[in-house]
């Protein structure tokens, strides 16, 4: 033992220069992991900690219509029976607010929020500065705001802003506010305002998209379960959603769960990529110490001895790597604070730190997957014999069982370690195999690749074929290097690509005559008014047109496939068609409808008909002369089906409805109307006819395609750039493997050099040779990335979005001329010394 | 005492085999100094590393103090190989990334001794190298190096020194050092010398020669030098 010790210290010392690199990408793999692992660690704190706030009440009652009194009546009775309740109650509304002050023209788009003085039962609204909320902050009229309402439109604290027909004073800025979750969809910045001063506004006039709440405090947390339950019986033909803290608490923890879990699969695959690349060192470096381990095998050392030394030597790099993971970890963490500076968001409020469970899940994966990639090569010490000191001898190899086991063992090893990282194993072994899939595709194409630059070995200029010739020098890495350079390559590229393609696919839909602006929530008496005001040249509006919606759920089926009776039957057997729709009626197709089935109606009729889209038709099976049962607002209408319609969803701005109805029967129906319109041009012309459009109306929300496009562009960019650095971390550690493969070639490369001097190769020779070898190299590996993006655009842009394909070749170009600079910068640099060495002495000391 | 028992060796070249060694027999008593002469592939090299358990023989036993080592497994050869045997090389074979020091401590270490630094530091002493002791092979001479590789394989104090060609990468005057080196090893601690060389000026430093042409032996003093040295006193074989 103390053999193998001593042994594993001084060959350390003797190689750690070149085994160093290899190392370095362990850390790098190794601090992504306990970095995204402490940071979603950190985050959850903030949730963890106050999971009743999450939803603010032990039990939430919610619903999109007006609380009918059987309902109200119902809860009341549930309530009492659960004994010691306290309630509140809001309604949450997206709507839109202007500043008074009428010389500003602008208004936005706001998610107004009502509440009670009891709001919030857990938790605490957190205001900006040293105010500290209370209800009466809210009386009179008295408004919260989240900042960027400010910006937006142009006013301060103390301003008074105008929200339907009422006047509001901002008295405070929301910092945190309970019931908010992180990430949620927004269509604007919160506005709170007292429950009772929401009858002012008129916002809840008929057809608002309003949704009312009562949070629920009950005594004894034990009777949560069975409230909920009864109340979801009860109410379960009244389209009233019933949940408690739990629910929530369990589905936020297992969303943090996942993400942690495969966020680390990033790094979890940067590790194994150094491994990877260990693994091909470790066999060029038993290649490199045949003689010594002869050596010591005719000293008296046994294999078991020898594998022992350079196990342990791997392990102490690998856990040396694992370390300075852990500080790189500790590093970027530290950082995160000053990242996110003054900002606002609940991700400022965690404490952020390396948190133990993760380091040491960092350290073992480092190690372990260092171990594990040395074990099989090292095996090849076994076969090495003694007697090569007094004759070379090629040894003729019987197939060698035990390396066969050590294989199967590592792999077994390696899924169960990564099952382990993603908490799954069926996790574990889709990405295991997947990996492997990938990384046999990736070797498959370089070695293609390399095939095909091979006739430039006969190429007339001297460096370019001794740099061909090189690529396949043994010990060159060149497969480890293409495929983490390739991989990295093509993780930036690929998602450079997608992004360029969806941004280009939503600006074509806002380009030139399409609508750009939706209005939302006009009431039928004021469809006539709208319609004068869009009409109006001073408005600036182009083409625009009223379209009549009413909500109504499937409450029955009865067809040649599907047989469904109620509202419930449909919510749980009903495919596709539990939800809520919008419906409209109309006598005509839109110009991005076909009829595939059935004939489309003319003129109206007293008898209820509907068409249905295809894409759910299929998904439901209904057919034409099916009878469909609807709810629409507490009446039931019992529909024929007879069409289904083919709708081009990308062109959908002014048909995208799953059901339209022959006019007739909805006609005097409760109904509102929506607008899709082409608005003026110019941001000034389009924040005025916005604000004018709700100086008249002022319950109509406006939707602006051009700031959604902006918000679109925004949080793509973002994840865009995070995609990018998870690419770059893993193009970063190609880097390392290269320079990594270059220091352990080097007494080859340097004794070459020496040789092609003295042959006559001057320095500029010998340096284009290198560059031409790397160069070559990083364009192999930048093809391959680009090739890799190619495909995976394709295949996203047509099964995952179903929008047309597009190659952006600026992307592609710019990434395999990138790669390829990259790949022959760092191969030069790190090869510098070899340019230095004077031949004489090198050859000397061969 | 080394014996060899209608040993032989063949080998595959290509398709065809090819007999290295013709099926020999002799007896190295303990305490000899024997020279293997013949040309170069003469079947030299592969008699040592016959002795040595280097290598298995096709046919016949190769034994050890009476113990037939074609019979151990490799760990077993190993342990007797570190206990019993040193072994010199033409090109030296130190451990580039080891000292000079190391190099010599290195079969102890793997022996399981206690504590090898008083015993490496006098045996690199005695082949006159105590102020290169924390040298690696690079920065040594030819001669430095193979010094260190006798120290080497004097380590355990093996019964057994086998060289092969020690000098043969060396000038005359390194190379001398050595074989007096050697001959006094052979001379002060009796331990058994098997020295391959194609030089029969070395070879004439030895007490006894083996002649080796074509993989069969064509001259042994071997036999003769067993028969005197049974009139030698006691002392000389001890």
């Amino acid at each position: 033992m103390r053999f193998v010790l001593r042994m594993a210290v001084r060959e350390t010392r003797a190689s750690l220069r070149r085994l160093f690199f290899f190392f370095i990408c362990i850390a790098v793999g190794v601090a992504a992991i306990v970095a995204l692992r402490s940071v979603i660690q950190s985050v959850r704190g903030v949730f963890g900690t106050e999971a009743k706030s999450l939803i603010a009440a032990d039990v939430l009652i919610a619903t999109n219509r007006d609380w009918t009194a059987d309902a109200r009546a119902t809860i009341d009775r549930r309530l009492a029976e659960a004994g010691g309740t306290e309630r509140t109650e809001l309604v949450e509304t997206p709507t839109m607010v202007r500043p008074a002050d009428r010389s500003k023209p602008v208004a936005k788009m706001a998610e107004l929020r009502a509440v009670q003085p009891r709001f919030p039962l857990y938790g605490s609204v957190d205001l900006q500065g040293t105010q500290t909320y209370s209800p009466a902050l809210l009386a009179d009229h008295g408004a919260l705001v989240r900042p960027e309402l400010l910006t937006a439109i142009n006013v301060a604290v103390g301003d008074e802003i105008l929200i339907g027909q009422a006047t509001f004073t901002i008295r405070g800025l929301i910092v945190r506010e309970p019931g908010r979750g992180m990430g949620e969809f927004s269509l604007g910045p919160r506005v709170i305002i007292a429950y009772d001063d929401l009858g002012s506004t008129g916002l809840l006039a008929f057809g608002s998209r309003a949704r009312r709440a009562m949070l629920v405090k009950v005594a004894d947390e034990r009777v949560i379960e069975s409230l909920v339950k009864s109340l979801r019986e009860d109410l379960k033909d009244d389209f009233i959603n019933t949940r408690s803290f739990r629910s929530t608490e369990d589905q936020v923890g297992r969303d943090f769960d996942r993400a942690e879990n495969y966020l680390s699969l990033v790094g979890l695959i940067i590790v194994i990529l150094g491994g990877i690349a260990v693994s091909s060192v470790t066999r060029v470096f038993i290649l490199q110490k045949i003689r010594s381990i002869a050596v010591l095998k005719c000293l008296g050392a046994r294999s078991g001895q020898i594998i022992s030394v350079y196990i342990l030597q791997v392990m102490s790099l690998g856990l040396a790597g694992s370390l300075l993971g852990v500080a790189l970890a500790r590093a970027a963490i530290a950082s995160i604070p000053l990242m996110l500076g003054a900002s606002t968001s609940l991700l400022a409020q965690a404490h952020y730190g390396v948190s133990w469970s993760a380091a040491i899940q960092g350290i073992a994966i480092g190690v372990l997957v260092s171990l594990l990639f040395s074990v099989v090569p090292l095996l090849q010490v076994r076969f090495i014999k003694p007697s090569l000191l007094l004759r070379d001898e090629t040894v003729r190899r019987a197939r060698d069982w035990t390396g066969i086991g050590v294989i199967a063992v590592v792999s077994l090893a390696l899924v169960a370690l990564t099952a382990w990282q993603a908490a799954s194993l069926k996790v574990g072994i889709v990405v295991c195999v997947g990996f492997a899939g990938l990384a046999v595709i990736l070797h498959l194409a370089g070695r293609a690749l390399v095939a095909l630059v091979a006739p430039l070995a006969n190429s007339r200029s001297f460096p370019l074929r001794h740099a061909v010739l090189h690529l396949s020098r043994p010990g060159n890495q060149t497969r480890v290097i293409l495929l983490a350079v390739g991989l990295g390559a093509f993780f930036i590229v690929g998602v450079r690509s997608l992004q360029a393609s969806l941004l280009s696919e939503f600006s074509l839909q806002v380009a030139a005559d399409a609508p750009d602006m939706f209005l939302l929530d006009i009431q039928k008496g004021q469809a006539d008014g709208v319609r004068a005001f869009l009409g109006d040249p001073a408005h600036g509006a182009g083409e625009y047109q009223l379209i009549p919606v009413l909500r109504a759920r499937v409450v029955g089926v009865a067809g040649k496939e599907v047989s469904l009776d109620g509202a419930d039957e449909v919510r749980q057997k009903g495919v596709s068609i539990g939800r809520e729709f919008t419906i409209t009626y109309r006598d005509r197709l839109e110009s991005n409808e076909r009829v595939i089935e059935g004939a489309f109606w003319s003129g109206s009729s007293p008898e209820a008909e509907v068409s249905v889209e295809k894409l759910i038709a299929e998904r439901a099976r209904l057919h034409v002369g099916d009878t469909m049962r609807f709810d629409i607002l507490g009446r039931t209408i019992s529909a024929r089906v007879t069409s289904i319609r083919d709708v081009e969803w990308r062109e959908s701005r002014n048909g995208g409805f799953v059901f339209v109805f022959r006019p007739g029967v909805l006609d005097q129906a409760p109904q509102t109307f929506v607008a899709p319109l082409k608005g003026p041009d110019g941001v000034a012309a389009r924040a005025r006819f916005q604000r004018d459009l709700v100086e008249r109306f002022s319950n109509v929300s406006v939707i602006d395609f051009h700031e959604v496009l902006e918000t679109v562009r925004d949080v793509m960019s973002k994840v865009t750039l995070a995609i990018t650095v998870v690419g770059g971390l893993v193009l970063f550690s190609g880097g390392l493997i290269l320079i990594g493969a270059v220091a352990m070639t080097k007494f080859q490369r340097v004794y070459e050099a020496a040789v092609f001097k003295t042959l006559g190769a001057n320095t500029r020779t010998i340096a284009r040779m290198l560059l031409f070898e790397y160069g070559v190299l990083g364009s192999l590996a930048g093809l391959i990335g680009s090739l890799g993006a190619i495909v995976l655009t394709w295949g996203v842009s047509r099964y995952a979005l179903e929008i047309p394909w597009r190659v952006f070749a600026g992307e592609h170009i710019a990434g395999v001329l990138l790669t390829a600079s990259l790949v022959a910068i760092i191969g030069v640099v790190s090869s510098l010394d070899v340019l230095r060495n004077k031949p004489l002495a090198t050859l000397r000391a061969e | 005492m080394i014996e060899l028992r209608d040993v032989s060796k063949t080998v595959m070249s290509g398709t065809e085999p090819l007999t290295i060694l013709h099926p020999l027999s002799i007896q190295i008593p303990h305490g000899q100094f024997v020279a293997i002469v013949g040309p170069s592939g003469s079947g030299k090299s592969t008699l040592l590393g016959l002795i040595a358990g280097l290598d298995a023989p096709s046919s016949g036993a190769v034994l050890i103090d009476e113990v037939d080592i074609t019979r151990l497994g490799e760990d077993a050869l190993a342990k007797l190989r570190g206990e019993k045997v040193g072994f010199v090389f033409q090109f030296f074979h130190l451990i580039p990334s080891l000292t000079a020091y190391e190099n010599v401590a290195v079969p102890m270490e793997i022996a399981g001794v206690a504590d090898a630094r008083p015993r490496a530091e006098q045996l690199l002493e005695e082949v006159g190298l105590t102020g290169r002791a924390h040298h690696y092979p690079s920065q040594l001479s030819g001669g430095e190096q193979q010094r260190v590789a006798l120290a080497r394989a004097l380590a355990n104090n093996p019964k057994i020194v086998l060289a092969d060609e020690p000098t043969g990468n060396l000038d005359t005057s390194n190379g001398r050092h050595i074989m007096d080196l050697l001959r006094k090893i052979h001379e002060g601690r009796g331990t058994t010398i098997v020295l391959v060389t194609h030089d029969a000026e070395l070879a004439a430093m030895a007490d006894a020669r083996l002649v080796l042409r074509d993989g069969r032996v064509v001259e042994n003093t071997l036999a003769l030098r067993s028969v005197e040295s049974l009139g030698l006193p006691p002392s000389k074989v001890s």
